[in-house]
């Protein structure tokens, strides 16, 4: 019913049911202190990047949403370099749009669309929005060298921000792999998924 | 799919103590939910009222049971039941904690509390009379600057008491009730009689009432005439207060207030007033809000204080007392007449032909109309809030005290913010500010030249001993916060002064838009109930992803969504709005439906 069990529910549905293009994991067996990785779609300047994010969830979940941000670097005009996310579901009402019938899993899908389709009217990088607006071309080559630099699965192991996921650093290297083949196939998903949602 | 591995592997390698820990919480997740399902209607509204129900999954079975036998044996609490009988919150007893008191104001409407931190005293009064609608609150805030150097009696530390001074409490609410509305009279709509009151008041002589000038939180607080004959105040000292009028944030609001008490370190007597005098129109509640920088020469026979003086405020005569009094009535038809209301007093009294400066807005039904006006070195402020009666009328009588009012005060609130951000901008001598006037322009050298330079030198003469109030003052405003169950307020840790946090708390702590949040308790007791039933199919709380079973209590909202009672009441206790379509659950409530 309330935190506890409802997000070793989610916990149990983001595994067998994960949304395409996404992970999440439990970090260090901390039931509030999740961790998830987003593959950038499709046809955006993070194609094939892999972004790792912090979730923690509150007390008072889930009559309060969970505070997500990025751990890796990203080039959004919605993204601070702190990875703080401007997204209105998760933040509460009468401001934000967070309400409990959401979960953590349509969290993670509303920041893989915010993602593909940056909100520039509603700014937390002011420098990048008006670069988004005004001069898409230089947004989209900064984008891309930032996901190449920071969220290519190459250069994962070195990455400053990358939070130690120890013992199945390996297994999520080979699981990305995984996914970058299936990369195509799962961005088609995602669209479609995104034009559902 | 290939995630499942990296979960599991998260699983697997739970260390075996958190694993149990985990366990353990889940079984006291269980034994909470199971307890709470059989809880009769009653006793489950007595837990959550009194707000022993805890925390799932912290709190054991055995503790629940052992709380709702304390709480049945006991003598009820005043907010077990509320609205009825409940009288003046002199019975708020275990005073310390703001939230007890702001919700027994919104409950019964009437209450007093005062409270000192650090070298601020403050007292707050508000009261409704439920047959004429009126409301009322008032806030008078003493900040002792002095009390460093002067004042040993003030207590100086930042650490402030828990106990905001209820020892204050009693003897003033003693001298305040004789002046309350009988609030024991409580029929909704009955009678208007007790308007009567109201209305002697107003036409009692304006200086009559004046309060005491001590610093003393027994001040009394003056009632609607007083306004323009209170507060010698430094007007250029006084107008660096402002707030943001967007409201859009209460941090800003707080910091921008904090940074404005500090550039006006002189020893200043402010007074706010909020007024609601008689309208125009019988179809309309006024609210006249009217803050007097200065009082006009005229008047100011009653202090000491004139314009000039206070120019050259001598420190330590007069410690900085804000007051903020807010009177909020309903207007019948022809009452107007023979009011004479203070809004049109003050402002024609103002309207000298040069320096009239008016601003009006109009938002969500709610017009405002600010004006400035300049005579003899004096600087008059008005700020008028007219708000259609259906809002209050929506809500019905019954519930003076309840959303209506709320958005009411935010409203007003919201307008004073506006007001105090027009006076800022107006010291600022910024012609830049909304609809620049030539006779603004005019104006400001004059008062605006002088008042800067006073303004300066007290700064300097004053201000360490107002940074040990200033960081009383957050500490309060921290230790508030640490108790605001609802979690909505963000105090700026920053600064914020107590009387401020207070306002802000009472007026904006709902949220910062203008929409009201949470429910009310009766609000949420009117959704329909019913228990889950084998027939039904089988359906999942939203809220809490989990499968109802066969006797769990439900509720269900306007909008046919249904969920656990003990879940949407949480949801609904801080906000108003199905978790599932959005839609607004009070269909007549002040708020706009969200469809």
């Amino acid at each position: 019913m309330q935190r506890a069990s409802r997000l070793k529910r989610e916990l149990s549905l983001l595994t067998m049911e994960p949304p395409p293009g996404i992970t999440c994991w439990q970090n260090e067996n901390q039931l509030d202190d999740l961790r998830a990785q987003i593959l950038g779609g499709a046809d955006t300047p993070y194609e094939k990047g892999i972004f790792n994010l912090e979730i923690v969830v509150p007390e008072r979940y889930p009559f309060e949403p969970p505070k997500i941000r990025f751990l890796t670097p990203i080039y959004h005009p919605n993204i601070d370099s702190a990875g703080r996310i401007c997204l209105d579901v998760l933040k509460l009402p009468p401001k934000g749009a967070w309400r409990p019938s959401l979960n953590i899993s349509t969290l993670l899908t509303s920041i893989q669309l915010l993602m593909a389709e940056p909100n520039p009217d509603d700014p937390l990088m002011a420098d990048i929005s008006s670069e988004y607006k005004y001069n898409r071309q230089l947004f989209l080559l900064n984008a891309k060298e930032w996901t190449e630099k920071y969220a290519s699965q190459q250069k994962r192991a070195s990455k400053p921000l990358e939070e130690k996921v120890n013992q199945s650093e390996t297994s999520t290297a080979n699981e990305s792999t995984v996914q970058k083949r299936k990369g195509s196939n799962i961005s088609k998903k995602e669209k479609k998924s995104r034009l559902e949602s | 799919m290939e995630s499942s591995d990296s979960s599991d592997k998260g699983n697997i390698d739970q260390s075996e103590a958190q694993r149990q820990s985990q366990l353990d919480r889940l079984d006291r997740e269980e034994a909470f939910y199971q307890f709470v399902n059989n809880l009769s209607e009653e006793d489950y509204r007595l837990m959550r009222d009194n707000n022993l129900l805890g925390t799932p999954g912290e709190i054991t079975e055995e503790e629940l049971l052992r709380r709702l036998h304390q709480v049945k044996e006991g003598p009820p609490q005043q907010n077990s039941d509320e609205n009825r009988g409940a009288e003046s919150a002199e019975d708020v007893s275990n005073g310390d904690s703001i939230i007890d008191w702001l919700n027994s104001v919104r409950q019964t409407g009437n209450t007093t509390r005062s409270g000192q931190r650090g070298n601020q005293s403050w007292r707050a009064v508000s009261r409704t009379n439920p047959n004429s609608g009126d409301f009322r609150f008032s806030l008078e805030i003493n900040v002792n600057r002095n009390n460093g150097n002067t004042n040993p009696e003030t207590e100086n530390e930042p650490s402030v008491e828990p106990s905001s001074g209820e020892d204050l409490e009693n003897s003033q609410s003693d001298s305040e009730i004789p002046r309350s509305e009988s609030p024991s009279v409580r029929q909704p709509g009955s009678e208007r009689s007790t308007s009567e009151e109201l209305t002697t008041e107003e036409a009692s002589p304006p200086r009559g009432q004046r309060r005491a000038r001590s610093r003393s939180p027994e001040q009394r607080r003056t009632r609607a005439r007083t306004d323009r004959s209170r507060s010698p105040i430094n007007p250029v000292s006084e107008t660096p207060r402002r707030s943001h009028h967007n409201t859009s944030s209460q941090t800003l609001d707080h910091s921008s207030v904090n940074e404005a008490e500090g550039s006006s370190r002189t020893r200043q007597h402010v007074t706010l007033r909020q007024h609601t005098v008689g309208t125009e129109m019988p179809s309309e509640n006024a609210v006249l809000f009217s803050t007097p920088e200065t009082r006009p020469v005229p008047q100011a026979a009653g202090s000491s204080e004139t314009n000039g003086t206070s120019e050259s405020t001598t420190p330590g005569q007069r410690p900085p007392t804000i007051v903020l009094d807010l009177q909020v009535r309903r207007v019948r038809p022809g009452e107007y007449r023979q009011r004479d209301s203070i809004a049109n007093r003050t402002r024609s009294r103002s309207q000298t032909p040069n320096n009239t400066v008016t601003y009006e807005s109009e938002r969500g039904g709610f017009r405002r109309t600010f004006s400035r006006s300049e005579r003899a070195g004096v600087r008059t402020y008005v700020s008028t809030i007219r708000i259609p009666i259906r809002r209050i009328l929506n809500t019905g009588l019954s519930e003076t005290t309840s959303v209506a009012i709320q958005t009411m005060l935010r409203q007003i609130m919201t307008g004073f913010g506006e007001l105090s951000y027009f006076m800022y901008s107006d010291s600022d001598a910024d012609p830049s500010g909304p609809t620049p006037n030539q006779n603004v322009d005019a104006s400001e050298p004059q008062n605006g030249g002088g008042g800067t330079s006073s303004n300066e030198s007290t700064d300097v003469s004053s201000g360490e001993v107002y940074e040990g109030g200033n960081e009383g003052g957050s500490t309060s405003g921290a230790r508030r916060e640490g108790r605001n169950t609802r979690g909505s307020v963000t105090f700026e840790e920053s600064g914020s002064l107590p009387f401020l946090s207070l306002a802000q708390f009472f007026l904006l702590n709902e949220d910062d838009d203008d929409q009201p949040r949470g429910l009310t308790k009766e609000q949420i007791d009117n959704l329909a109930m019913r228990n889950f039933g084998e027939s039904d199919a089988l359906k999942t709380c939203s809220v809490c992803i989990t499968e109802y079973t066969e006797g769990n209590k439900l509720r269900k909202l306007p909008c046919s969504h249904e969920y656990h009672v003990h879940c949407i009441d949480r949801w609904l206790s801080e906000n108003s709005t199905c978790p599932i379509c959005r839609r607004a659950v009070l269909a007549s409530g002040n708020r706009e439906s969200v469809v």
